[in-house]
């Protein structure tokens, strides 16, 4: 087919890249200005990565979210698994409760645990790992439920177990693999969502990288600046090249 | 159900029914423990909590007092800018998800949907401060607009105004309607379009007659879920405004911090309870709709 | 609106380097249903979407009666369609959808309910006519988008392989309708297919092709037993390919000289092809020529498939009676009872 430039879709991209990029570059532009000397630099992103508390936080922030997809994936993957499998009558009631948080703001959300869980929970930062499951879970469980019908898994299942292999078994090595596309999606869903988590984790009076930013600001509004532009430039850039340089699936499932 | 037909059979189904109650909540166990340890007592404290007194007997006074001043103006607030974030981000997000899901390739469709993620996802703290960078008093894009006449600065202007995070909001309610309302274009099939064509249809038929009504629902339940987004938006607000802007969840912040104070102690759990049901008109309608939608978005 | 012939004079479309349609022509009488039947890839839906409108034509021209619609879209055509599934519009009901061709002519709602429930009538939906479509089997779904494509009497009716989705018995029941209701309202049909089966039982005429082009179109007893290509004989029922020597215009096979008839080279290697129901197979008292494989009881009829002693599979047909005794195993002797073979070179 001849390929023709398509008026509707580039006035389309050409709009949404100025909504998104000119706020982005301002501020960029922004954060290069080195007030003291004039002109430009990287000052501001030096200054902030050298502070101690930058690495510090990030690394935090890191394994509060692995933990969340950890505790994510041990709770979901075999329950949603289950429900598939044994057309239980609990399956409409936990579809029901899976879309739940959607309905509460976090703010109030916040307030509800701060005044029920006991101490011993509030007093450890684990706490954080299982609040964050409970706010991606509508997304995580919708991912999986998603995956697990596009398989024939009941099948699957029953092929796995009739070779022998044990229900542990056959869930890590054959249905993981299998939904693998689904449980990527939930784990960088929920990565992300437990990275950027900010209201919860500020009302719970926790640090993490994205409070500490906050608390940056008031000594210094350029790094803070300079904090904030990496923290939504990286992952941008990162994931379109990293969408980029994936193979195209959906062409290759075209005959 | 079903096995109350098998248990005639074997003496091993007989047994399995024997145990039907245990074997059929158990590998949902701890995932309702956890839930229901971490969401559902949670919520129901809450919700019991701010029909407390200061000495802990029942009363309504707490959700009296949401509703007078400065609260009812934080409601007001909350809602309205709720409600114009959703309505100024859903029509450019649906025309644009729109193009980009019937004409881009697929290599744009999955970078584009990358980067609404990650706006629609990223957002708070870094977005406002991205913010100040490019329009604040200072601010760069200030400069270049000021610089071809356009003095945004000159009427009342600032990021910390009703206007200005209303600006901020739609950096990431644009994007989030592109990510919900995608689905719903994707599933308008081809065939209905070549179908209508053959029955004598123009265009514009096309799209009255079944195109358009079609996409409604997914539309309302796209607005209604960016509704309850920006209604319950916090951090944004929170680290552009300095208190002089009345919205809910900021006063309900403030109340938990303590930075505020109150002479009911519950008064922030009674504004939490008024949130959710608010939160729950927009969202429930929009889980409906989307099951319903569901029917013949399936493949 | 009575119906017209059509006729499709030289087109040709390309997509890009690959030919979908070379200088196609075709003409389907009054009132005939013409299968176009090929492998996927062939060009039959593109020729469908070529005379419905859909899809642009790089030359030639479509004519339906004295009219030359070529240029004319697609909304103005006055043809009814019935899709591969899924193309009856979901936000409608069922006589909504059947009366969506008659409201786009702007006809009273009176009238093409009416007429709409005439139509659910014919195709056997009557009291489906205020269900939604996500509420209708594939089967009856596919009886909905016949109506509908009925329900403004057009001129032609075409059909996109609207059984290709649905179950191998509703497939043959509604095939079966398709016919009878073609027949008795007299409608112009083209009929598009990869099931030979299907094309076979239902049609007039059956157009084979390949590649873009028309291989040939016939009534299915001519193109089953005349077959004018090997593409065809091959593509259209069971055909054996037995590899013999040409010398003179004479094959020999299993010991009998047959005259080679049509194409392929006047000697040297060459494969001749038989149909299986011009084999028979009779037990031998020696080594005879072949060995039997399997057979496959049918009913009325046997398929025997037997090996002969150079390796070559055979499939012979026969009446169920006489085959009772042919074992995995047993040596028989082959026979031909034709006399004349169609060859094709290696």
């Amino acid at each position: 087919m001849k390929r023709r430039i398509d008026l509707p879709l580039l006035i389309t991209l050409t709009t949404l890249a100025l909504f998104v990029f000119v706020p982005m570059i301002s501020a960029f532009e922004y954060s290069i200005r080195t007030p003291v000397e004039g002109g430009y630099g990287l000052t501001n992103y030096k200054w902030a990565v050298a502070d101690e508390d930058f690495l510090y936080y990030i690394l935090r922030s890191g394994w509060l979210s692995a933990l969340t997809v950890l505790v994510t994936l041990v709770i979901l993957v075999p329950t949603v698994t289950w429900l598939h499998l044994s057309d239980s009558k609990l399956r409409p009631l936990i579809d029901g409760l899976s879309l739940l948080p959607l309905v509460i703001p976090v703010v109030a959300f916040a307030v509800g645990a701060q005044i029920s869980l006991p101490e011993f929970v509030q007093n450890t930062v684990l706490e954080l790992p299982f609040l964050y499951f409970i706010l991606a879970l509508p997304y995580a469980y919708r991912a999986l439920d998603i995956g697990l019908n596009s398989i024939p898994l009941k099948t699957i299942t029953e092929a796995a177990r009739s070779t022998g292999a044990s229900w542990s078994r056959t869930i890590i090595s054959v249905i993981i693999p299998v939904i693998r596309g689904a449980v990527m999606g939930t784990i960088a869903l929920t990565f992300a969502l437990s990275l950027g988590e900010y209201t919860l984790t500020v009302l719970l009076h926790w640090d993490t990288f994205p409070t500490w930013v906050t608390f940056v600001a008031q000594e210094n509004i350029l790094g803070a600046i300079a904090i904030s532009m990496m923290s939504l430039i990286i992952p941008f850039i990162l994931l379109t090249g990293i969408t980029l340089l994936m193979p195209d699936r959906s062409a290759q499932r075209r005959k | 159900m079903t096995s109350n037909i098998k248990v005639e059979g074997a003496p091993l189904e007989r047994s399995a029914f024997r145990f039907f109650k245990v074997t059929s909540v158990l590998p949902a166990l701890p995932f309702l423990l956890i839930f229901g340890f971490f969401f559902i007592y949670p919520i129901t404290k809450l919700i019991y909590v701010s029909f407390m007194s200061n000495e802990n007997t029942f009363t309504f006074g707490n959700f009296q007092t949401a509703f007078t001043q400065p609260y009812s103006t934080g409601f007001v607030n909350s809602i309205k800018i709720a409600f114009l974030s959703a309505l100024i981000a859903a029509f450019p997000g649906a025309i644009a998800a729109y193009f980009i899901e019937t004409r881009g390739p697929s290599k744009l469709k999955r970078s584009l949907a990358m980067m609404n993620g990650v706006l629609a996802n990223t957002g708070g703290v870094p977005l406002a401060f991205m913010f100040m960078a490019a329009i604040g008093m200072q601010g760069t894009l200030t400069k270049v607009l000021k610089y071809f006449g356009i003095d945004i600065y000159a009427g009342t202007f600032s990021l910390g105004t009703f206007t200005g995070i209303l600006l901020v909001y739609l950096y990431f309610q644009l994007p989030l309607m592109v990510i919900v309302f995608s689905p719903a274009i994707m599933s308008l099939r081809r065939e209905w379009v070549e179908a209508a064509k053959n029955l004598g249809a123009s265009q514009i038929n096309y799209w009255f007659r079944v195109g358009f009504p079609l996409l409604f629902p997914s539309f309302i339940a796209s607005f209604l879920l960016l509704f309850a987004s920006g209604f319950s938006a916090y951090a944004t607000a929170n680290a552009l405004t300095v208190g002089n802007l009345p919205l809910t969840p900021l006063q309900i912040g403030g109340l938990l911090d303590g930075n505020v104070s109150a002479s009911q102690l519950n008064l922030g759990k009674a504004l939490s309870v008024v949130m959710i049901l608010i939160s729950a008109v927009a969202v429930i309608p929009y889980l409906i709709i989307q099951r319903k939608a569901a029917r013949w978005q399936r493949r | 609106m009575t119906s017209k012939d059509l006729t499709l004079t030289n087109v040709s479309r390309r997509f890009g380097t690959v030919t979908a349609l070379d200088n196609f022509n075709l003409h389907v009488g009054v009132g005939e249903l013409v299968a176009l039947l090929g492998p996927s890839g062939c060009g039959k839906t593109t020729a469908l979407r070529i005379i419905a409108g859909l899809e642009s034509l790089d030359s030639g021209k479509v004519t339906v009666g004295e009219k030359d619609i070529s240029r004319i879209p697609a909304h103005k055509r006055n043809m009814g369609m019935v899709f591969q599934a899924y193309s009856l519009f979901p936000n409608l009901t069922v006589e909504e959808n059947v009366a969506f061709g008659l409201q786009m002519r702007k006809v009273s709602k009176h009238l093409r309910l009416k007429k709409a429930h005439e139509l659910l009538e014919l195709v056997g939906l009557p009291t489906h006519a205020k269900r939604f479509t996500h509420q209708l089997s594939g089967g009856q779904q596919q009886r909905v988008a016949l109506a509908r494509a009925l329900a403004f009497s057009p001129e032609i009716l075409l059909l996109d392989e609207p059984l290709s989705a649905l179950d191998a018995q509703v497939r043959v029941n509604l095939r079966e309708e398709i016919r009878r209701l073609q027949i008795s309202l007299g409608t112009t049909t083209v009929f598009v297919t990869h099931d030979q089966e299907e094309a076979m039982s239902i049609s007039d005429r059956v157009g084979v092709m390949s590649h873009g082009v028309l291989e040939q179109i016939d009534t299915p007893d001519v193109l089953y037993n005349a077959p004018a290509t090997a593409f065809v004989a091959n593509f259209v029922g069971v055909m054996n390919r037995i590899p013999a020597d040409l010398a003179n215009g004479k094959v020999s096979i299993f010991g009998k000289s047959l005259t080679a008839s049509k194409k392929g080279s006047e000697s040297g290697k060459i494969v001749a092809l038989l149909r299986p129901e011009t084999i028979s197979v009779k037990k031998s008292s020696s080594q005879g020529n072949a060995r039997v494989l399997t057979r496959s009881f049918q009913g009325a009829s046997s398929a025997i498939i037997c090996q002969t002693h150079e390796g070559t599979i055979v499939q012979s047909l026969m009446a169920s009676f006489d085959t009772g005794d042919f074992h995995p195993g047993t040596l028989v002797d082959l026979e031909v009872s034709t006399n004349e073979v169609m060859v094709t070179n290696v």
